[in-house]
């Protein structure tokens, strides 16, 4: 808990302490004990946790996005079930929805380099965007359109004071209605602490409170290093100028070339490749060939409560995943199938085309075949123990 | 009134008819370090100052008159004087200075790169004979825009005002008294192309800062210089990069630009001039640097010590300095295994010796030899085996070259420089330069 988040809860300075660049406050700050929510935020915490917003009457958001697993799914599923009988895989796996107060709308940067957006592929511009297509995607809530979703949340128990938040008539408008949804499940993941908590051994460890032991701040020196793990490249883990606790994510994305999952349905189609970032449904991005296969940079928080691993969910533990990154190069047929030929079939989840997109050029990607991974096994052990510092609930 | 000019008393003399010379003339008052240099000039070379002094005094009547005419040089250190006091009237004033410099890597000859490092425009006003605003602006590397790397800064601004005979105050943003060069960093006023690495890596010349100072002339040639100000800002440290290890003050260094002031700082200077064509001076600056947005509070630390002789036609000055920066273990727990911790140490020192073997009306030809060593890193703290970063290697730079001046405040150079631990420096240097 921190000074701007303490501000931020008081309610309706929420937005103006995100807009305020406020990345998490200051290492004096304690957690916030307890949440006082707005009264929009309020009704968003209703319709997060309420699963008769869904065809199935059995999917609410915090069903996929479990508070306490850090917002994440609970199980090694690479994608959720939903569907009106619960029954359809989804095609990405689900991410947490902590820690994304910061992030920003999608866009390149002075470098061109892309950055922000939510989902996987950062279509959408803001948490509020984010909220509406859950409860209209097929594979998940199931609804068949706003007016749908808006019968539903008219039939809740909190419908009067939806009612009274947002207009009397409300209801009779379902296209504002449904935005009004959104909008307050975007304060609500603003407002409730739980979303942007800092409470974790790491936090605690910024704040002077704890030391990390002797494994973690070696793991932490690993994680750092550009020539090791080089992770802080992409998941900055030093504070900012203003003293607020890094995210573990610059919002970037890269093309890491994980391989093809066949845990998903889809991926049964040979001809099938989820290639991200270029194929965002609205096709703005169809003519960049060089973000094919590049996803969304995820914060690190909360990473090992997390049972499933990447865009595809296909690695199951945090060890794997981390063993993939610093061997992927080294000893690709651990990671990838061979191909009729016997060759290994590198980057088999992407086009052959697209290959060339995935990140060699930075450790520790970029050694040679047979060369000794980025990290050891014991080294890969002590990143593993620093990763744990990063999830929430620290109890000393 | 200016002195009268005695034969036997010629440096001295000549040094106070330039004071007054200016003073009543209504141009700026010079510098401590403009003061310093045109003594030491005048030491050094009797008959050309004898020509710039008629020189001087002719404008004077001319400027009795009518208005003043340009400043000198950068206004900084304004000993306050008798003669100032007995300024009447506004007084608006434009200086400036430029150098364009050449490096040619001679073993990376690709690398060879020619830049209008900087232009710089001052522009003085004075309300009253004991008030004066003061400002510097700094066009870098000739173009700025978006997608340039050029840059555009103040380097001062700042309001001077006279208490008495011999204490002056200084408010805004100003330079720092530190070494030779801070307040002194004209390409007209130093040796080689480059400025020292001494006074860029450990002591972040241009560095300037805002607050309050003041400024006491006392007898005995001694000037004293202390104040409050703004400091150094460690949160910014960018421990992913290697600026911190090219200038861990440079790195850190707010120049007022939305400076962080819970913390501010304290310096002090003192300066001796009691013998003819010597310099003797040392500064300290100390200040906490978390500036409360950490829960480690850390203290920079920066002093120094520094002479400057010139004994005829040669041009002697040393300077040694240090900075020390407290409690970095605990900064740098959070960063380890990043290329750049912070430092608990650093520190650099430099030798450099001048002849003028050659003068002719302006031109002047003085080759040079510097030997200077520094080191941006040569202490960490303990962080424990396998995460304390290695003491950095000194660095040993050899610059030998020449200063050709084509006339006063117009200046071209030329050196050599040899580097001990980074071979693929070494270089030829070229330069332009100009101040006025």
């Amino acid at each position: 808990m921190t000074p701007c988040r303490a501000r931020a809860l008081a309610g309706a300075a929420v937005l103006a302490w995100a807009l305020a660049g406020c990345g998490g406050g200051t290492a004096d700050q304690k957690p916030a004990a307890e949440t006082v929510l707005s009264e929009q935020a309020a009704l968003g915490e209703l319709i997060f946790k309420d699963a008769s917003l869904s065809a199935s009457g059995r999917q609410a958001c915090a069903s996929c996005h479990v508070e306490s697993n850090a917002h994440s799914p609970d199980n090694a599923l690479a994608a959720q079930l939903g569907g009106p009988s619960m029954d359809r895989q989804g095609v990405r796996s689900a991410p947490s929805t902590r820690y994304l107060a910061l992030n920003t709308r999608f866009f390149f940067d002075g470098e061109g380099t892309p950055t922000g957006g939510f989902f996987w592929d950062g279509r959408a511009p803001s948490l509020q965007g984010q909220a509406h297509e859950p409860f209209l995607n097929p594979v998940e809530m199931a609804n068949a359109d706003a007016a749908d979703v808006v019968a539903k949340l008219s039939r809740t128990p909190y419908a009067d004071e939806f009612r009274r938040v947002y207009g009397a008539d409300i209801f009779t408008q379902p296209a504002d209605a449904f935005d009004r949804m959104a909008l307050a499940l975007q304060r609500y993941q603003l407002e409730d602490v739980e979303f942007n908590a800092f409470t974790s051994k790491y936090d605690e460890f910024l704040r002077g409170n704890v030391p990390l032991g002797a494994q973690e701040q070696r793991g932490l020196a690993l994680f750092n290093s550009p020539a090791k793990g080089n992770c802080a490249g992409c998941h900055p883990s030093a504070q900012g100028a203003d003293g607020s606790h890094p995210l573990f994510t610059d919002f970037t994305y890269d093309n890491l070339g994980v391989p093809r999952n066949m845990e998903l349905l889809h991926n049964g189609d040979p001809t099938f490749f989820d290639l991200g970032l270029c194929a965002r449904s609205s096709g703005e991005l169809a003519d960049r060939a060089d973000l094919c296969g590049a996803f969304k940079v995820p914060s690190l928080r909360n990473v090992a409560l997390r049972k499933a691993f990447f865009h595809n969910g296909l690695f199951k533990s945090l060890k794997t995943a981390l063993t993939f990154y610093v061997q992927r190069d080294t000893h690709p047929e651990k990671w990838y199938p061979r191909k009729p030929d016997g060759s290994v079939d590198k980057f088999n989840d992407l086009p052959v085309g697209y290959r060339a997109n995935v990140n060699r050029t930075e450790a520790p990607y970029n050694r040679q075949l047979g060369d000794a991974p980025a990290l050891s096994d014991a080294e890969i052990d002590d990143l593993l123990a620093f990763l744990q510092t990063l999830s929430d609930g620290y109890v000393p | 009134m200016p002195p009268r000019i005695r034969p036997t008393r010629i440096v001295v003399a000549l040094s106070l008819a330039l004071a007054g010379a200016v003073a009543t003339g209504q141009t700026p008052t010079p510098t401590e370090a403009e003061l310093a240099r045109k003594l030491d000039q005048l030491a050094a070379e009797l008959a050309a100052v004898k020509a710039q002094l008629a020189m001087l005094q002719q404008q004077r009547a001319a400027q009795a008159a009518q208005a003043p005419a340009a400043a000198s040089a950068p206004p900084t250190v304004v000993p306050p004087t008798a003669e100032a006091a007995a300024i009447t009237g506004p007084d608006t004033a434009f200086s400036g200075y430029a150098e364009i410099n050449y490096n040619r890597p001679t073993t990376q000859p690709e690398n060879t790169q020619a830049d209008l490092r900087r232009f710089v425009l001052g522009l003085q006003h004075r309300f009253s004979p004991a008030t004066k605003v003061v400002g510097e602006i700094e066009f870098e590397h000739a173009v700025t825009s978006a997608d340039d790397s050029g840059e555009v800064a103040l380097e001062q601004a700042y309001v001077e005002h006279q208490l008495g005979r011999a204490w002056g105050v200084r408010g805004g943003l100003f330079l720092i008294p530190a070494g030779l060069l801070n307040e002194s960093h004209e390409p007209t006023a130093y040796y080689g192309v480059e400025r020292n690495f001494v006074e860029t890596a450990i002591i972040p010349t241009t560095w300037r800062e805002g607050g309050v100072e003041f400024i006491g002339q006392l007898g005995n040639g001694i000037t004293l210089q202390t104040g409050i100000s703004t400091g150094f800002d460690l949160t910014k440290w960018d421990a992913t990069s290697t600026e911190g290890q090219e200038s861990p003050l440079g790195s850190i260094h707010q120049e007022l630009a939305q400076a962080k002031a819970a913390n501010l700082s304290w310096f002090g200077a003192a300066s001796w001039r009691g013998i003819p064509g010597l310099l003797l001076g040392a500064s300290v600056f100390t200040g906490d640097a978390t500036q409360r947005q950490s829960v480690t509070t850390s203290r920079v630390t920066l002093w120094d010590a520094h002479a400057r002789w010139n004994p005829g036609r040669w041009d002697f000055s040393a300077l040694y300095a240090r900075g020390t920066i407290s409690n970095t273990a605990a900064l740098n727990e959070p960063l380890v295994g990043n290329p750049s911790l912070i430092p608990a140490s650093f520190d650099g020192y430099y030798v450099q010796g001048a002849y003028k073997v050659w003068t002719q009306q302006d031109y002047a030809l003085a080759p040079f030899v510097r030997w200077e060593r520094f080191n941006t890193g040569k202490s960490y703290a303990d962080l424990g085996p396998g995460l304390t970063p290695p003491a950095l290697p000194t660095e040993t730079v050899w610059t030998a070259g020449a200063s050709f001046q084509v006339t006063s405040g117009v200046v071209v150079k030329a050196d050599y420089q040899w580097f001990s631990v980074a071979k693929d420096s070494n270089r030829f240097n070229l330069g332009l330069g100009w101040s006025f």
